[in-house]
């Protein structure tokens, strides 16, 4: 294999601050919107007291998962040896911290008090897995930019496989303890299983593996660099797998829940009679953000078509948005069965109500603060590949795979 | 260990909300204050209670009853929300077994409403933090105030006395008197949160009143002599 040149994104200045510009439009939209739900008050958007985490969870969730699952592609060159995947690293560990830092900060933000987040890092309930997730995101950054180094500086290529290995064992810690925070929540009926961790960690793996097909595609196409066959084809078949992970995990989820008479009323909800939730099911989260997706990737011509891989990634990414949806919003709207078999007809005092679904639909300025963090996680990662050597000059199959530069060689 | 507690009887609660208002008067004004209220007056009315009634019905038509179920926080003896917090900012008072939130730790990230199986827990929109009933604290622990004051504010509002306070750890307090001779049960209790407040069932009370009952000398219904007297002496004769 050639030796791995790496370039900073060299497009046309116009364009990149363009492009720059459009994303600080978003972000600061973003911001008025957390400062506008921030200065009233949540009551001004679709969450009440029955559903409390709206659609900036959603996106927060859905980027920090992606985080962890981005930097899998440098897992795979460093911990699992696949020097396919090596000249993949950099772009990987800054895409994951990227995303990580958008999620976070939807999160803080759309928290009551985010004036009070010195007071989340510096008093801590250790029973809180809440908590721990706090050592862990903050951690992951921290992680992240040591496994950078060792990646981009020479003096750090000794430490590049024991970092990345202890990168690798955090990210699935971190993922792990994301879905944990709905996995030992006893209280909700959609939740207290133990499935959910390893669920979001398959997950986190498709999503992630996604928004790098998609970056890496678009900020090569934009400078005009190759990006091989082969690769796209190793990429999109391990998308593939990913996704079907996610299904099958779905699946297991799902019939475990459906066996139990105490959970079924709860499945009917989200597979049949759950109205918005049961559309994102089947045809966000299944169809659009599964079973499509898999069709573009194993298709014999489609397979092998950039933007046919393109979509399936983009779709995969709409997917997981629905997952969220309908594990998040669609788990809250579910009443808590206070009375069972009883309908309550009336909850006292005015503001919200029990014993029914909860009516919940995202606001504006929830789902502009989610698109601003998204907007944090490409800002970060457009200037990070513009300033520093993350994205290799080629990614052609001679350039990465040395049976071809071999055979290339006796042919020529 | 004492474990103050509520312990509400569905039988003589009448729905009048009574103890719905009291609490929000004496809660927004006090301690756990301002309680905020958005809108209060339109179509959609929105804002922070301690202490709601819910109503469903029970059998069907035309064999039909209206149940009001007053529900507030039942202070769990093993309380879901609190291990959850990640500031610590819930917690129970180990003196009196009170759930509490320690509003100037919370975040308000709400990781507490997912985790009450109850769904008591209430996000004040305008202090942005979580709260929940207190059992009024500041009432039932300020020595100042006469004994029989040192209740919660629904309790003593409660035109029906629907509503006793006490120690359900003590066996001699009246709410476990309550319990234990009225077939007091806990909300719920499968989610092994040993919910301290409980509730009295409601029950039929049916009195079948013979002719005997009514004539009889020492009846106690008899409030005057009912004795049809055709001119024979009787006993205000022979006194006045």
């Amino acid at each position: 294999m050639r030796r791995i040149v790496y370039r900073e994104w060299r497009i046309e200045s116009s364009r990149y601050w363009s492009w720059l510009a459009i994303l600080a439009v978003v972000i600061a939209i973003g911001g008025m919107a957390a400062l506008y739900m921030e200065h009233h008050g949540h009551w001004v958007t679709g969450m009440t007291n029955s559903v409390v985490w709206g659609t900036p969870h959603i996106f927060a969730v859905f980027l920090i998962i992606s985080a962890s699952g981005a930097l899998n592609v440098a897992s795979i060159g460093t911990v699992f040896d696949k020097a396919f995947y090596k000249p993949l690293g950099r772009l990987s560990g800054l895409l994951a911290a990227a995303l990580l830092v958008g999620g976070l900060l939807i999160l803080v933000l759309d928290l009551g008090r985010p004036d009070r987040l010195v007071v989340a890092m510096t008093t801590y309930n250790f029973s809180s897995i809440f908590a721990w997730n706090i050592f862990l995101y903050s951690g992951f950054v921290a992680v992240v930019i040591a496994y950078l180094w060792t990646m981009a500086d020479r003096k750090g290529v000794p430490y590049t496989k024991p970092v990345g290995i202890f990168a690798f064992l955090w990210r699935l810690a971190l993922t792990t303890g994301t879905g944990s925070i709905f996995g030992f929540l006893v209280g909700r009926e959609a939740y207290d299983t133990a499935v959910l961790a390893p669920m979001f960690v398959v997950m986190s793996f498709a999503y992630g593996l996604a928004i790098y097909i998609l970056v890496l595609m678009y900020s090569f196409e934009q400078d005009d660099r190759p990006v091989g066959a082969l690769m796209l084809k190793r990429l999109k078949n391990l998308l593939g797998l990913f996704v079907s992970g996610v299904l099958y995990f779905t699946l297991i989820y799902h019939l475990t829940r459906l066996y139990g008479a105490q959970t079924q009323n709860i499945e009917h909800f989200i597979l049949v009679s759950g109205g918005i939730y049961t559309v994102m099911f089947w045809l966000g989260w299944i169809i659009l953000g599964s079973l499509v997706p898999l069709f573009f990737i194993y298709h014999p011509q489609h397979g092998k078509n950039p933007k046919a891989i393109a979509l399936a990634s983009a779709l995969v990414i709409f997917g997981g948005l629905a997952a969220m949806y309908v594990l998040i919003i669609g788990s809250q709207a579910y009443p808590l069965e206070m009375f069972p078999g009883k309908t309550v007809v009336e909850f006292g005092a005015p503001g919200d109500i029990g014993g029914v679904v909860a009516p919940y639909w995202p606001s504006l300025p929830e789902f502009l603060l989610g698109i601003g963090g998204v907007a944090v996680a490409l800002l970060i990662t457009s200037v990070g590949i513009r300033v520093l050597q993350f994205l290799p000059e080629s990614l052609a199959d001679r350039v990465v795979d040395p049976h071809v530069a071999l055979a290339e060689g006796r042919g020529r | 260990m004492t474990q103050l507690a509520l312990v509400i009887d569905l039988n003589v609660c009448v729905g009048c909300h009574a103890c719905v208002t009291s609490c929000k008067q004496w809660n927004t004004s006090g301690w756990a204050g301002p309680m905020v209220d958005e809108n209060p007056y339109d179509a959609a009315p929105t804002g922070t209670f301690f202490n709601r009634v819910q109503t469903f019905e029970v059998g069907n038509y035309p064999n039909t009853e209206t149940v009001h179920f007053p529900k507030s926080c039942l202070h769990c003896e093993d309380p879901p929300c609190v291990p959850v917090c990640p500031t610590g900012a819930s917690y129970k008072r180990e003196d009196n077994g009170v759930v509490l939130v320690d509003y100037d730790k919370c975040i308000g990230c709400k990781y507490c409403s997912w985790a009450c199986p109850y769904g008591m827990r209430e996000v004040d929109t305008q202090q942005k933090v979580m709260k929940k009933c207190t059992l009024c604290i500041d009432r039932i622990t300020d020595q100042s105030l006469p004994e029989a004051e040192r209740k919660p504010a629904c309790v003593l509002a409660c035109p029906t006395s629907a509503r006793l306070f006490g120690d359900v750890q003590n066996p001699d307090s009246e709410v476990s008197i309550a319990i234990r001779e009225r077939g007091g049960y806990a909300l719920m209790p499968e989610w092994g949160t040993q919910p301290a407040n409980h509730y009295l069932p409601r029950h039929k009370n049916r009195m079948h009143i013979t002719e005997d009952d009514l004539l009889r000398t020492n009846n106690p219904l008899k409030k005057e002599d009912i004795t049809v007297y055709h001119g024979e002496e009787t006993l205000e004769d022979v006194t006045w």
